[in-house]
């Protein structure tokens, strides 16, 4: 067998997380429990924007059970206000619990741990706070009118952030256009909501000052920093756990509930658990962020595309934690696939009394994807050419990569054109548009829709820096990986990400039994992240489709430089010259003396056991190497502004087919498919699991799942009963097939797959809702699409589906 | 503090004994009391199936339920689905089929799965979607589930083993 042909990447193996799962011991944070522990509640805002007058915890702590109650005037003397990952110029005082005022319905504003959770939860009801209700402002136009509420008083505005970014000759692409395209499109909030909620363990040690923290975090390094600057306290007095997630989606990145609970653990003399119970993790985790995006294309007749306008109003609601995050990404997927040579973009991040955003599976870049491409159905319709014309007449072709945007990013490689053609031919797209006509003749709303996109992967973390300027010190995207070779020639893999349900550590494992010549069962991936085993950097973690581009080259830095030392040592023992040695299944040989050989094993135990042998030219024992990975190409802004947002470029096609029912309004997804290109696939079985639930995300979003604020700025949708999520039933079987177009900038020429179905799906289902609806002539520019709303369009004989254009 | 009240039941084929407190839900008791910690919660509001159990064959959600109500019970976990012995079929075909990724929802989706074969040993695949409709999850899509459960079936099928107790 060559060497070729013994490699484990690129192979659909089963996932080594798999067996502890699937008999219910996946290890996830609510399964762990201290002696003497305490469980804590929160106490949260009624009130969308009141004044917190007075707090009287006295009867609380009397109830008996009780160990400590935290209020948020407490908090605000015991810790250093939040401060946001991208740092604004004027930033508003927040802390973990609210001392003044609460801005959002949900907001926490006391904290109980007593001896049990039901108790904890008695005793919130003892807590007496005197309210002063304050007016609301809940859309984010209207919290950018002068005399709207203020969220934030200090700042003076509720714009936190705005800025405009011209890219190329934009003036001029408008000039020399037949007609300029406009339209305005919204987005609502929404959130992917893992099914195991929020939750963390802090324990506090009064002799050392330290601090032990199990919680769940997508970013471990940076959360640490956040949780010891906040509570003043050097990050090695903090060694944070993160146990397997049970789903993240980018939601699971609230360091305020792990400061609280570390504040309780000390004041109670005690470990403090906390889990988030659904209606907290609906009301107050975090949801993605609702939009108002104004469009303009200017177009030749032909259906060129020569620019785009852009100008998006962002409802950060009541945080700042991610706050320009939503409008910065944008900037990744702001051309989509298509070659148009200038662009601007102007960005408002708004704060409103809503819940604060997070990142969400994809976080902007559905927006983007859905304006890009509805914009592009909605050209193809001014100017009388088929939406598939218009959009091979616009690709980026094949030859062009790589290829840089007007804002800077650089798509590594693709075959949009193919990939499209793929994606018709999954669905037949000429059978079904013969059955569409008959449909039609028959009174049916039958409709296709089509939405390409590029999937980015991997943030370079720079581009905080359009907002805070050069001196931002969090830059960059890497990871950082340790991999230490046991005296028995196995191997073990400490990373500083994280896994939330993708197989991380199987994919890791097969990559590094790859460079290290071992079988998968001998890598073994403790995927459960400890500050005191696992190295990291401040861009560690699980989240923008980073897998693909850091953590691989990490792991693979890593296993060589003890690929290297193995060798080195096989070497001396042999007493032959490294060069002439190879590796493979657990033995080091002389190439063409297949009988002068060492194990990897026998290697391995000398390594640790005979310190007094000879050692490797370097002189060290062991056999342990931690590589920190860069990635070069993460840059800070240019002159121009121009910043690779991200980093990494995968592509799909998506095809919907839906039914409309013309009377209940209610529709049905009859197919879906979708075309990937991730370029190299560590894993084929993983990287199309990440598939069908990305797109299913997606079709959730663009068709159920929706918080709804009232004017008052109550949420209306606090359980599974009022927030749509789709079962079974709801989503269709996600019918697959792929392209291959390595990229030349990782190390294995993979990219990221995780989020793209969530960016393209919404898309893709919004032009085939439309497309049903051509009888009737309604144009769908906002989602979610719903039955009922569909049904008060019609029966008004609207035709549109959203906002009017301003 | 609150009075508690014995309960007596049969877990997984063994007899326990506890008591709780009356408002004691049943999957608080299954996984704190007895440190069964394969039966998870998700909404505690009865809509994601995580915390499905067996009560007496049937599929119930153990957030619905307190533990008081079902003394004298027989009640089988995620735990008491292959013991120390090989996986179940449908363990083994969620495995093979990636069935799952953060494996949240997978003791429940098992649990409901198991029900609907021993009701309908070869389900259409509509039929499998129906039936799983109460349990969410929220990584695959569902559509590496359906594929486990309908591959499961035919490995459970009369002549190929069976329904294993």
């Amino acid at each position: 067998m060559s060497d070729a042909e013994e490699k484990w990447v690129g192979q659909a193996v089963k996932r080594t997380e798999d067996p502890a799962l699937l008999v219910g011991r996946g290890g996830f944070i609510d399964d762990f429990a201290l002696p003497g522990m305490a469980h804590a509640a929160y106490l949260r805002s009624p009130h969308a924007h009141a004044r917190i007058v007075s707090m009287d915890i006295r009867r609380a702590l009397e109830h008996p059970g009780v160990f400590a109650v935290l209020t948020g005037k407490e908090v605000a003397r015991l810790t250093r206000p939040q401060r946001g990952r991208v740092p604004l110029a004027k930033s508003p005082t927040v802390y973990a619990l609210a001392p003044e005022k609460a801005r959002y319905i949900g907001e926490p504003v006391a904290a109980v741990a007593a001896v049990d959770r039901a108790t904890a939860e008695d005793a919130l009801d003892l807590i007496e706070v005197h309210y002063e209700p304050l007016p609301v402002v809940v859309d984010p136009e209207e919290a950018m009118k002068p005399g709207a509420p203020l969220v934030f008083e200090e700042i003076g505005s509720n714009i936190l952030w705005h800025d405009t970014f011209p890219y190329g000759d934009v003036e001029g692409a408008f000039q020399r256009a037949d007609l300029v395209v406009k339209e305005r499109f919204t987005i609502h909030r929404y959130a992917s909501t893992p099914l195991e909620t929020f939750g963390g363990i802090a324990q506090h040690e009064a002799a050392t000052g330290k601090f032990t923290i199990w919680g769940h975090t997508q970013q471990p390094g940076q959360d640490l920093h956040v949780i010891a600057g906040s509570l003043g306290i050097s990050p090695g007095q903090i060694r944070l756990i993160v146990p397997p997630l049970g789903g993240a989606f980018g939601n699971k990145v609230r360091p305020l509930y792990l400061i609280i609970l570390a504040l309780l653990a000390r004041k109670a003399g005690r470990a403090v658990k906390w889990i988030e119970d659904r209606r907290e993790n609906l009301l107050g985790l975090g949801h993605a962020a609702n939009g108002i995006m104004d469009v303009e294309a200017a177009v030749k007749k032909d259906g060129t595309i020569l620019g785009l306008k852009f100008r998006n109003i962002e409802s950060e609601g009541a945080g700042i934690d991610f706050a320009g995050r939503h409008n910065l990404l944008m900037l990744s997927n702001i051309v989509n696939c298509y070659r148009v040579p200038a662009v601007s973009y102007e960005g408002y991040s708004v704060v409103t009394n809503c819940c604060p955003v997070v990142a969400n599976r994809g976080i902007g870049k559905p927006f983007m994807c859905f304006s890009v491409e509805r914009i592009v159905d909605a050209v193809a319709r001014a100017v009388e050419l088929d939406r598939v014309q218009v959009r091979l007449k616009n690709f980026i072709q094949p030859d062009e990569f790589p290829y840089d945007t007007p804002s800077g990013q650089t798509y590594d490689s693709g075959d949009y054109p193919e990939m499209l053609r793929k994606g018709l031919a999954l669905i037949d797209y000429p059978a079904l548009k013969r059955e569409q006509v008959k449909a039609r003749a028959a009174g049916r709303l039958l409709g296709i829709g089509i939405a390409v996109g590029v999937e980015p992967g991997g943030s370079n973390l720079s581009y905080g820096m359009l907002i805070s300027g050069p001196k931002q010190l969090l830059s960059g995207q890497g990871e950082a990986v340790r991999i230490r070779m046991e005296t028995d020639g196995t191997a073990t893999v400490y990373t500083g990400s994280l896994d939330s349900g993708q197989g991380h550590g199987t994919a890791l494992a097969q990559i590094v039994a790859d460079e290290l010549g071992l079988k998968m069962d001998q890598v073994r991936v403790p995927i459960t992240f400890d500050s005191a085993s696992h190295p990291y950097v401040l861009t560690s973690g699980v989240y923008s489709n980073k897998f693909n581009g850091h953590d691989t080259a990490a792991a693979i830095g890593a296993a060589r430089k003890v690929r290297e030392k193995l060798l080195q040592r096989a070497a001396n023992h042999l007493e032959a010259n490294v060069e002439d040695l190879e590796l493979r299944e657990g033995r080091v040989a002389v190439r063409g003396a297949p009988t002068k050989a060492v194990t990897v094993a026998e290697l391995a135990s000398r390594a640790y056991w005979s310190l007094a042998g000879p050692q490797p030219a370097d002189g060290e024992p062991g056999l342990e190497a931690v590589y920190y990975y860069r990635n070069p190409m993460a840059r800070p802004p240019d002159a121009e502004r121009r910043v690779r947002v991200q980093l990494g470029f995968a592509s799909a096609a998506h095809v919907a087919v839906v039914e409309i029912d013309p009377e209940t309004f209610e529709i049905k997804v009859l197919r879906y498919g979708v075309v990937h290109d991730c370029g190299r696939q560590i894993n084929p079985l993983i990287v199309e699991g990440q598939v069908h639930g990305a797109a299913a995300h997606g079709i959730a979003a663009a068709l159920l799942e929706e918080f709804v604020y009232d004017e008052n700025g109550q949420l209306l949708t606090t359980s599974f009963m009022d927030y749509l999520k789709p079962t079974a039933a709801e989503v269709p079987m996600i019918e697959g097939d792929h392209l291959e177009s390595p990229s030349p900038f990782t190390p294995l020429g993979t990219k990221g797959i995780g989020e793209g179905g969530a960016v393209i799906a919404p898309a893709a289902i919004a032009g085939a809702v439309e497309d049903a609806l051509e009888p009737l002539g309604i144009r769908i520019t906002t989602l979610p699409i719903t039955p009922t709303r569909l049904w008060e369009v019609v029966s008004k004989r609207g035709t549109r589906y959203g906002p009017s254009a301003p | 503090m609150p009075d508690t009240i014995s309960i007596d039941l049969t877990v997984n084929g063994v007899a326990c004994t506890g008591s709780a407190e009356a408002r004691r839900s049943l999957v608080d008791f299954l996984r704190i009391d007895l440190g069964l910690t394969g039966t998870h919660v998700g909404c505690e509001h009865g809509v994601c199936g995580a915390c499905t159990v067996l009560l007496n064959g049937r599929t119930v959600r153990s957030c619905l339920l307190f533990a008081v109500q079902v003394r004298g019970a027989e009640i089988v976990t995620i735990e008491g689905l292959s013991k120390s012995g090989p996986l179940h079929p449908l363990q083994q075909a969620f495995q093979e089929h990636h069935a799952l990724q953060c494996g949240f929802c997978t003791p429940g989706m098992i649990l409901a799965a198991l029900e609907l074969l021993k009701e309908n040993p070869a389900p259409s695949e509509e039929e499998i979607r129906v039936g799983l409709a109460g349990n969410l999850c929220m990584c695959t899509g569902y559509v590496n589930i359906v594929r486990a459960v309908k591959a499961a079936a035919e490995a459970m099928a009369p002549g190929r083993g069976g329904i294993p107790e």
